[in-house]
């Protein structure tokens, strides 16, 4: 029983957090460990194959000047690049299209690879072309007649 | 007359460190990692210095060493391509196909490729690669 000389002050109460952190944290580190478990990390590059430029319909047809300046490329099966049946290396062939440019700018070049060639092979044509700073390339195949 | 010390409180460990640290390392998980589907099977393209930046979006055919295929990460034969690819193309307004060949994969199962996609309503189709390693530094 209370003394009725006295009095109590009651202490308040904290209040109580509205929102607990504790499961935004557990939902952060799920997602966390998926994007660290799912990611992969290959630094991809792109060569193009087919551009929206080359859509046949739209292009301008391309004068027959200089058609003496095509160089054509082959491919064997064991992913040798050859040209008049020479077979060439990568450093090569590069310094091989430095040189013809320089005779002519306008120089284009086909490449016919052997279905037996691996895709390293055409790659690595096409990279030394473009490194020879080649613009006007094409890739040709062989296809059986109907 | 003893006077007691008073006890310091030890202020409690702050949890806003912690979901700091986590965020950052959340976002970054986020910003670096590709989301892409993995082929069901190894894919090491080729290498090239001369490639280009990857574009995003699109859709990813996957070409092994063997010459089996996979659209978008899921395995399809050779005769169900053209519809899976068709149903991709479908579902979005992207007309980008990565061609993402195994470096040893037979140029027979690859080159045919580009003309079958180009077919099915594809208008850009890209070789995917993987840069050169930079010479070690003397």
């Amino acid at each position: 029983m209370q003394d009725p000389g006295t009095f109590s002050l009651a202490r308040h109460r904290p209040p109580k957090a509205l929102i607990s952190l504790v499961p935004m944290i557990d939902v952060m580190l799920i997602l966390l460990v998926f994007f660290m478990v799912t990611s992969t990390y290959l630094n991809l590059d792109m060569i193009p194959a087919v551009k929206r430029a080359d859509d046949p319909s739209q292009s301008v047809p391309q004068s027959t000047e200089g058609a003496g300046t095509t160089l054509m490329i082959r491919i064997g099966a064991d992913g040798i690049p050859t040209l008049r049946g020479v077979g060439m290396e990568t450093p090569a062939l590069e310094a091989l299209f430095i040189d013809r440019l320089q005779s002519s700018s306008a120089l284009r070049v086909l490449v016919l690879p052997s279905g037996a060639a691996d895709m390293q092979a055409l790659v690595s044509v096409l990279d030394a072309a473009t490194r020879a700073g080649v613009t006007n390339l094409r890739v040709v195949r062989l296809e059986v007649a109907e | 007359m003893k006077l007691s010390r008073p006890v310091t409180k030890q202020p409690p460990e702050t949890i806003v460190a912690l979901i700091d640290v986590v965020f950052f390392l959340l976002v970054f998980f986020m910003l670096i990692g590709r989301m892409d589907a993995t082929a069901p099977f190894d894919v090491s393209p080729p290498t090239a210095a001369t490639g280009a930046d990857m574009p995003s979006g699109g859709i990813t055919v996957s070409v092994s060493a063997e010459g089996d295929l996979a659209v978008d990460g899921i395995a399809v034969d050779d005769s169900a391509l053209d519809s899976r690819v068709e149903e991709r193309l479908a579902g979005t307004s992207e007309t980008l196909v990565r061609i993402n060949a195994h470096r040893d994969a037979e140029l027979r199962h690859v080159l045919p490729l580009v003309t079958r996609l180009e077919a099915l309503g594809a208008r850009d189709v890209v070789l995917v690669v993987t840069p050169e390693p930079a010479p070690p530094v003397r």
